[in-house]
């Protein structure tokens, strides 16, 4: 455990360093930034091996005392068990494959670029690295919420990487501010639980949380609703799913590590380490499983109508969390995170997979403008199948499936039929609009001339992730035993088989009726879009179930009418009487500064003379 | 009680002493003679018509030998006060008026190296030593 | 009483400087260099610096009736020590744009020094006087030292004038003390004046009295008026010594008063105290309000920010000894850091001080990192979090809450609000698009310079006290004071 600071100031050191040194080369930043990861991995590494070596006993480390005036004594203090240990296998582990890649994709991506873009990137990633580090290891609510701030920050960053166009810029914006909503909810949820337990230390709340309320305790509910708050902001659920399609405006690599891989499964991390104020919460608990379930249906709905290749992929990865959330309702918590480590795995897969794509085809994000790369791009077409095969779930010889199938085996057993309807249905959506992407954009006749990426940095992550998205990745199980409380167990061992049955036959089928519709000529396609019906519709999914236009209605354009209303700014005219008090008092002392010694000196021996006849009369 | 006989008596005391200035200079006024004149507004210099203005300026050397002066006095006038006492003091008085008069010495060397004891200003004083 | 080799070991850092002046002012006399006065200098007061360990572990020792060396003094001894120091290395390029006698300049230096050392552990009322006035008289000489600049001729020669009338008042105020209790040593007074239950009027006078002496060299609403004029005025390393030595020798001193003489049994002292410390606050942050003197500006904010540290004293329980340490060696740190960017901006150039806010304008473009170090420094004066001004401020407020002075607390509140308005305001002007003619600048190689060493490694002590001030904190606490038996 010695190693464990090292894991979050290798990256941290990287951040400054290019922070500092911009000016350095791009080989040697793409080394600094790549490295920083590197270590921290390995560290990583060295830590899960002695953890699970030992006998799994948390650990807490004090890093240092921050001060200790009177009793207020707050502590930077670390927690490291079974969860952790699997986050941190993620965001290092993938996030080393994502900065390798991205060392390929920006040297290509910004070839003819001036100025530092290139060590502004990898200072960006560290930062986000870091931050997201801190996040899972902080023992303590307000250290969270440092790392969670921090990811907020580097996902606007990288957002908004590509500053220069106004409309990436807005996207960042987009993102800060929905998730800021978020925020201030998991602020207040935080502030409530201070109030209550006078601590924010995770571990010391967890034990005394169950003595304080009972279940079902209103303030516990409350509690628990507004950490909900926080997460569904971070993780891009209903209602705040909003800015997750947007933010595909960044840098592919970023789009692979922070908005799938990492910074967006932040929730799910959140709710899965909290998970014991929402068992003492079950309607609020009932409240995720719902969220869930409904964000994963419209995410899967709105994604069958999407023609940016990377906002097919955002789209699936909101439904995605959408399962971990539904897994959380059902107190399946093993099985979220589950689908979350192997969801990192295929996701980032394809997200890297879709930049080789993109930068093959020259900057090219519309899939129709794409079409027949099978032949010129075959390392990207495998890498799509055994993506978009385990992003579907298809039986047995993908990661997905094991992941995915626990999810809904579990939302059953545990008698949430209506939830786990929803994730059938859900399940069919994924698999057709992952086979019709796959499909619209390898198959059918060539529409540009791509060329093959090729070197190291480009291959190894994909190959690695490649086949962590197979059945090989599920063979890799979170040590999550006595860490989450255990999933309620179904009666029937041939009541499971007969679901996983089912749902292989929803994915199947899904991946049949994409290659129905998608597979060649798309006649039945094209004639459904053309009708008045068909149109609407499809207008209707390509905006997301038109989120943006009702929140922009409910919220936006009300809140500029009350902007405008208050251009004369009542209330800060009401405010600025202050600043204009301390202006004339400024004035008025002013006055005294008159710079002749008689007057100071007739000053001092004035006050001199009040003070002591008060002293006396008094 | 006592106190505020005390009191009483300070203030008789000051009372006093404002009245007779008073009465000294006001009686002066009242029966003294009076004459008014030119010459009157003149000040008295013993005859003599005074010559230019009193504001004259002095050499800043005066002051300065004046307050190295006063400075070295009064550190000497220290060690009377360690002479009487010699005896008694012993050797830790001893080495502590050593110690006191080396310090004094230092500076007085300081003094005479900076040119602070030269009359004549440092310039002068090169002017001087290269013409002859 | 007798001199043991203890009682020379606890005042050996005194010796040292005391020593190190003489040996300086032979160095003089002997040939003028002033590499060498400087290097001397330097030597003398990291000596003492080091004399410091040796009387820490004799400590805590009476040393004649006048002198107390405990763990008290010693801690506050190497404060001023290490303010010198960095006073003395920031005086070293500025000194170098005078036309002549720079060398009196450390000599001048070190027997404030020596006086300041005194006053730290003085326990009496005659060593308090003594190193008052040994501190103080070469501070005259100092302020006026860029005696070609009118301004800082009209500083030094107001900073005396002033000063010699507080010292008036002090010595009244002492004289008066004395005739009610036949006593000069602190805790005689202590003994004397509570044995008779309430005290007299003419002991409160004697504390009043004393209180507008000290209130004066400490800045304080109503007495401080001088002060903007005399940082301004004076050369920068001497404002950085003004702001910082004289500060921490006269507040240490009089923490020592009020815990060993508690002539205070009356509320009416505390009383007024606590008036003028939130005078102090919020008339010091009122004035700054709309500066453009940079030099002024942290010449107002040290008023404001005695007024905080005034809390501590009228607390004088509890954390109040603890958080006066931590508060003063985070302030010290801070101004000088502030006075150190001055003094570089200024150094290369003849002429009065770049004290103007304009000449500050867009420094980040044309120095990124010397604006970096006055950033921290604006942020650590105003208390940011993560900076040590934080920490200090913090335990002002502690102690405020502690003793529940909630007058105090508001007017600590309302004082930070004030000071971060112009605090900001600093910021801003250093990265705002730079002037046309800019006017003053630092020398490209700042950094290699002492000086510039120094203030880097100010701004980076700055971070980590407010990061990690652990250490700070312990060794505040082992700064217990000791009572004499």
């Amino acid at each position: 455990m010695t190693l464990l600071p090292l894991v979050f100031i290798c990256p941290l050191v990287g951040a400054l360093l290019l922070a500092f040194l911009r000016g350095m080369p791009q080989r040697l930043a793409a080394l600094i930034g790549v490295g920083s990861i590197a270590l921290s991995a390995l560290s990583v590494a060295v830590i899960a091996v002695t953890y699970l070596g030992g006998d799994h006993t948390p650990v807490t480390v004090t890093l240092w005392q921050w001060i200790s005036v009177g009793d207020f004594t707050p502590r930077f203090s670390l927690y490291v068990d079974g969860l952790t240990i699997t986050m941190l296998g993620v965001i290092t582990g993938v996030g080393f494959l994502i900065h390798l890649f991205a060392s390929w994709y920006m040297t290509e991506d910004l070839k003819d670029a001036t100025g530092y873009l290139y060590t502004r990137f990898f200072a960006y990633m560290n930062l986000f690295v870091f931050s997201m580090l801190l996040l899972v290891l902080a023992d303590n609510l307000m250290l969270l919420y440092l790392g969670w701030e921090g990811v907020g920050l580097c996902s606007y960053l990288l957002i908004g990487y590509y500053y220069r166009d106004l409309d990436n810029a807005r996207a960042a914006f987009k993102a800060f501010i929905v998730t800021r909503v978020g925020d201030v909810f998991l602020a207040i949820g935080m502030f409530i639980l201070y109030a209550r337990f006078q601590t924010l230390d995770i571990q010391t709340l967890l034990a005394l949380a169950p003595e304080a309320w009972s279940k079902g305790d209103m303030m516990a509910e409350l509690a628990a609703l507004m950490l909900l708050g926080g997460a569904v902001g971070k993780s891009a659920q209903l209602p705040l799913q909003t800015w997750l399609a947007d933010a595909m405006a960044g840098p592919t690599p970023v789009s692979a590590l922070i908005h799938a891989a990492t910074m967006v499964t932040a929730g799910v991390y959140l709710i899965a380490r909290t998970h014991v104020i929402f068992e003492l919460a079950p309607m609020t608990l009932g409240l995720v499983g719902i969220v869930g379930a409904l964000t994963l249906l419209i995410a899967g709905l709105s994604a069958l109508a999407q023609t940016d290749i990377k906002r097919v992929l955002a789209y699936s990865t909101m439904s995605q969390i959408g399962y971990m959330f539904l897994a959380l309702g059902v107190q399946a918590w093993d099985a979220a995170i589950f689908h979350l480590m192997i969801h990192a795995f295929f996701k980032a897969l394809l997200f890297l997979t879709s930049g080789s794509v993109i930068i093959a085809c020259h900057h090219e994000q519309n899939m129709f403008r794409m079409g027949g790369l099978r032949k010129p791009l075959k390392l990207a077409y495998a890498c799509f199948l055994v993506g978009g095969s385990a992003l579907a779930a298809l039986p047995l010889v993908t990661a997905g499936f094991y992941s995915k199938d626990e999810i809904l085996w579990l939302s059953f057993a545990s008698g949430h039929e209506v939830l786990w309807a929803f994730g059938l249905m859900g399940a069919f959506l994924t698999s057709v609009y992952t086979f019709r992407m796959i499909f619209i954009v390898f198959h059918g006749e060539e529409k540009t001339r791509a060329h093959a990426p090729h070197g190291l940095a480009h291959h190894l992550p994909l190959v690695v992730l490649l086949v962590l998205s197979t059945f090989i990745g599920a063979f890799i199980h979170p040590p999550l035993a006595g860490v989450l409380p255990a999933s309620p167990e179904g009666d029937a061992e041939g009541l499971q088989l007969v679901l996983e049955v089912v749902s292989s036959i929803v994915a199947i089928l899904g991946l049949g009726i994409a290659a129905a519709l998608f597979l060649g000529r798309r006649r039945l396609v094209s004639a459904l879009v053309k009708t008045d019906i068909g149109r609407t519709g499809w207008h209707f999914l390509h905006n997301a179930f038109a989120f943006d236009q009702l929140y922009n209605m409910l919220f936006v354009k009300p809140f500029l009418a009350i902007a405008w209303l208050h251009r004369v700014d009542w209330i800060n005219a009401l405010v600025n009487i202050w600043p204009w008090l301390a202006k004339q008092a400024h004035r008025g002392l002013s006055a005294s500064q008159t710079g002749r010694i008689r007057w100071y000196a007739g000053s001092i021996t004035a006050g001199a003379t009040i003070m002591l006849a008060l002293l006396v009369l008094g | 009680m006592e106190q505020i006989a005390q009191h009483w008596s300070v203030a008789i005391f000051v009372v006093a002493v404002f009245g007779l200035c008073a009465f000294m200079v006001g009686l002066a006024s009242l029966l003294g003679g009076r004459a008014w004149g030119h010459q009157k507004n003149t000040p008295f210099e013993s005859g003599i018509v005074p010559v230019g203005s009193a504001h004259q300026r002095f050499s800043v050397k005066f002051y300065m030998v004046a307050m190295l002066f006063v400075i070295f006095d009064v550190e000497a006038l220290f060690l009377f006060a360690w002479a009487v006492t010699v005896r008694e003091s012993g050797w830790t008085g001893f080495v502590e008026a050593f110690i006191f008069i080396v310090v004094l010495l230092a500076g007085l060397i300081y003094l005479s190296r900076v040119g602070a004891l030269d009359w004549a200003p440092i310039k002068r004083a090169k002017e001087i030593k290269t013409s002859s | 009483m007798n001199l043991t080799t203890s009682h020379l070991i606890a005042l050996l850092p005194l010796m040292l400087v005391c020593a190190t002046v003489v040996i300086v002012m032979l160095a003089v006399a002997w040939r003028r260099n002033h590499f060498m006065s400087a290097t001397l200098t330097v030597i003398g007061l990291n000596a003492a610096l080091l004399a410091l360990i040796p009387a820490a572990q004799v400590a805590p020792i009476q040393v004649t009736p006048l002198l107390m060396v405990d763990h008290y003094s010693l801690f506050y001894m190497g404060l001023i020590l290490v303010a010198a120091l960095a006073c003395t290395t920031l005086a070293y390029a500025y000194l170098e744009t005078l036309p002549d006698q720079r060398d009196e300049f450390y000599m001048l230096l070190g027997c404030s020094v020596a006086g300041a050392l005194v006053l730290v552990a003085s326990q009496h009322l005659t060593s308090l006087f003594i190193g008052l006035e040994l501190m103080s008289v070469p501070l005259y000489g100092l302020s006026g030292y860029a005696f070609k600049e009118r301004t800082s001729l009209e500083s030094g020669i107001k900073y005396m004038v002033l000063s010699a009338m507080a010292s008036a008042f002090l010595l009244f105020g002492m004289a008066l003390l004395y005739a009610e209790s036949g006593t000069l040593s602190f805790t005689g007074l202590g003994q004397q004046l509570s044995a008779g239950g309430l005290a007299s009027n003419w002991v409160i006078l004697g504390v009043g009295m004393m209180v507008v002496g000290l209130g004066f060299k400490l800045s304080i609403a109503p007495f401080h008026l001088w002060t903007p004029d005399v940082y301004e005025g004076a050369p920068a390393p001497v404002s950085a010594f003004l702001a910082t030595v004289s500060k921490v020798a006269v507040f240490a001193m009089l923490m020592r008063l009020f815990s060993l003489a508690p002539a205070t049994a009356d509320g009416w002292l505390h009383t007024i105290i606590a008036v003028l410390a939130v005078l102090s606050m919020v008339v010091g942050n009122l004035l700054a309000l709309m500066q453009s003197n940079l030099k002024r500006i942290i010449g107002y904010s040290s008023i404001a920010h005695l007024g905080y540290l005034l809390t501590a004293l009228v607390a004088s329980d509890g954390l109040a000894l603890e958080a006066t340490a931590v508060y003063l060696v985070t302030y010290v740190a801070t101004v000088l850091g502030a006075f150190g960017v001055i003094t570089l901006v200024s150094s290369p150039y003849r002429g009065a001080d770049a004290g103007l806010l304009y000449h500050y304008r867009g420094l980040f473009w044309r120095r990124p990192y010397l604006t970096a170090v006055l950033t921290v420094m604006m942020l650590s004066l105003a208390g940011i979090p993560m900076t040590a001004g934080f920490i200090g401020k913090f335990y002002v407020f502690s102690v405020g809450v502690e003793s529940s002075l909630w007058w105090l607390v508001g007017g600590v509140v309302l004082g930070s609000a004030l000071g971060l308005y112009y605090y900001l305001r600093v910021m801003v002007t250093l990265y705002l698009s730079p002037a046309e003619q800019p006017g003053r600048d630092a020398p490209h190689d700042w950094a290699q310079q002492v000086g510039g060493l120094m203030v880097l490694v100010l701004a980076v002590l700055v971070l980590i006290m407010g990061v990690y001030p652990q250490p700070l904190i312990d060794l505040a606490q082992m700064a217990g004071l000791q009572f004499p038996i």
